[in-house]
């Protein structure tokens, strides 16, 4: 679904990644750990097309998205999750849900004032938004605005406007950050369904390593830049190397 | 104490209507969209100058009269033939106003669509505040000085309004008053219906981070092309009024000053809201009348008081306390909510 290779990212001198190569297979849940500033995010931000990379190659459904710009790579079903919650938080938890979906004709200015033009796709479009904010218990909220929500309930609402768009894969750069830990367990487990019933892949960046290890299929470990491991849950909570880097053992 | 009640009223009205477009045109750009137009005066002006050329040179050619030049030893022969055109040709005078609002509108449209891709190349959105100000400025100063748009320095005067050839300049003034009111209320409908529909969700969601609403696959710079498309026309459209209201254009009138004007009314009124950019509107024009008329009748009274600027201190004032102690407006813009929202409370009172 998604391979990266030789992928490499200079700032001002600082190689932030340095050959990174990985590979996510359809329909697996595949973790990105690694100490703060081992390049996790920046990687990230390169895949979902924010910044360029100096050089290498991406390519996501057999399309090179390698200089692509982020809408266009949204648009090819590669959505991404922030580290904290980006929402739009002056607005209501539905329109943050409806924002995404594409091609609506009523975000033309052409059609905008013209609601008979647009309404009926547009209440289509809000029961599919019910639908998957019913998925994440946020149904009765969607008229609040997304400031009012907690910080779990954020979380949830990023990953189900993620969903509108119909993604083939995620990108979620710590879902669970500063997110009590029923609510962290709740959001794997709506991951892990996502990925068994919509067949959705995911590469989840996460520092609650008991739960990421719970869900994930392989877990990469980022180093200075560079994977320096990849292998099952079990294979990478056994790598000597890696406990050492990870957890100064 | 000797005040024409009824023509303050008209031209009160008529200042209103114009203001109104002006703060409308403003209030879909940065209220709703977060884009900073601070050019917004250059934008009203492009309409001025439309009108200037149209006045002089398609108004001769719809009335089958063959071009004078406008300017220099001409000038006086040119004004003549304007003047009759627009007093004995109603049919002329009314297909050129209507030509020269399409004309405003899309070259305005244009040339805001253009400008918005500078934002493009600026890391952030407050240099193209600057950007617009100089700019505009910039072109303000070339047209002083260069002569084919409206004579340089001298300007263009009888611009009459669509309804000169009526006789009774009291009756051509309250038509064009209600004309004004007409094209101020279609925009204000237009602008309601734009910002409740999912191109307003769209343009509040670029305000309110613009890199996430990319990241949602949303082409962020088409979608600022085309609100500054809109905005730039509506404020050329008030340019024309602008300009035939005077009956004069000159480049002395489009300058800072009036940018700062719409923007005490946007933020007076509430940004993002077009209510407010409404109210706002009418309570600046109802100020800058009052000072304007007080500032006549101390000058009348041999008060050496300069009353214009007590304008300026009163808008700057109004600007400081509303910032201080209402930031959200006067009519604050209320969360967004399209027809979606209306479809699930039904969803849920049915289940």
């Amino acid at each position: 679904m998604l391979e990266v290779q030789d992928l490499r990212k200079e700032f001002d001198g600082l190689q932030a990644l340095d050959g990174v190569s990985l590979t996510v297979p359809k329909g697996q849940i595949v973790g990105l750990i690694g100490p703060n500033g081992s390049g996790k995010s920046t990687l990230l931000n390169i895949i979902a097309g924010t910044i360029p990379p100096t050089s290498g190659q991406i390519r996501f459904d057999s399309h090179d998205i390698t200089r692509s710009s982020a809408d266009d790579i949204f648009k090819l079903g590669l959505a991404r999750g922030y580290q904290d919650a980006s929402l739009f938080f002056q607005m209501t938890v539905l329109d943050n849900t409806l924002l995404p979906v594409k091609q609506q004709r009523g975000e033309h200015p052409w059609y905008a004032p013209w609601r008979r033009v647009w309404n009926a796709e547009e209440q289509t479009n809000a029961t599919s938004a019910s639908q998957r904010l019913s998925q994440v218990n946020l149904r009765s909220h969607f008229n609040k605005r997304a400031s009012d929500l907690s910080g779990g309930q954020m979380k949830l609402l990023e990953m189900a406007r993620s969903l509108m768009g119909s993604p083939k894969m995620l990108l979620l750069d710590e879902p669970t950050a500063g997110v009590a830990p029923a609510l962290a367990l709740d959001i794997f487990r709506h991951i892990d369904t996502l990925c068994r019933e919509a067949g959705i892949t995911f590469l989840i960046v996460e520092h609650r390593l008991e739960m990421l290890f719970e869900f994930t299929d392989s877990v990469y470990v980022m180093h200075m830049g560079r994977v320096m491991a990849h292998g099952t849950p079990e294979e990478i909570e056994a790598d000597a190397a890696v406990r050492e880097v990870y957890f100064g053992e | 104490m000797n005040i024409d009640l009824t023509a303050t009223l008209i031209a009160l009205l008529t200042y209103f209507g114009i203001a109104a477009l002006m703060a409308i045109s403003l209030n879909l750009e940065y209220g709703v969209a977060g884009i900073p137009n601070f050019g917004q005066a250059f934008f009203v002006s492009i309409g001025a100058y439309t009108a200037a050329i149209t006045y002089t040179r398609l108004l001769p050619l719809l009335a089958g009269q063959s071009f004078i030049n406008p300017c220099g030893a001409t000038l006086a022969q040119a004004l003549q033939l304007r003047s009759d055109i627009m007093r004995t040709m109603p049919a002329v005078a009314l297909g050129n106003f209507v030509i020269t609002l399409l004309i405003a509108a899309v070259v305005g449209g244009i040339i805001g669509y253009l400008t918005s891709y500078v934002i493009l190349r600026l890391k952030q959105e407050w240099y193209l505040a600057l950007v617009l100000l100089v700019g505009g400025e910039t072109v303000r100063i070339f047209v002083r000085g260069y002569e084919p748009v409206i004579c340089a320095s001298n300007g263009i005067s009888g611009i009459a309004g669509p309804f000169a050839w009526i006789g009774n300049t009291q009756a051509a003034s309250i038509l064009f008053a209600l004309l004004v009111l007409l094209l101020a209320a279609a925009t204000f409908w237009y602008s309601q219906k734009l910002v409740r529909s999912p191109f307003g969700r769209l343009l509040k969601a670029v305000r309110e981070n613009e890199q996430v609403a990319l990241g949602l696959g949303k082409n962020v710079a088409r979608v600022r092309a085309q609100v500054m498309f809109i905005g730039s026309a509506i404020a050329a459209i008030a340019g024309v009024l602008f300009a035939l209201n005077l009956g004069f254009v000159s480049t002395n009138d489009y300058v800072v000053n009036m940018t700062l004007d719409v923007w005490v009314m946007i933020v007076l009124g509430g940004l993002g809201s077009s209510r407010g950019a409404l109210l706002g509107a009418l309570i600046i024009t109802v100020l800058d009348r009052l000072t304007a008329i007080t500032a006549i009748q101390f000058n009348r009274s041999g008060i050496e008081l300069e009353f214009n600027y007590v304008r300026y201190i009163l808008f700057g004032m109004i600007l400081l306390l509303v910032l201080r102690f209402r930031p959200q407006g006067l009519l604050p813009e209320t969360p967004f909510t399209t027809p979606a929202h209306d479809h699930l409370v039904q969803e849920s009172a049915n289940a």
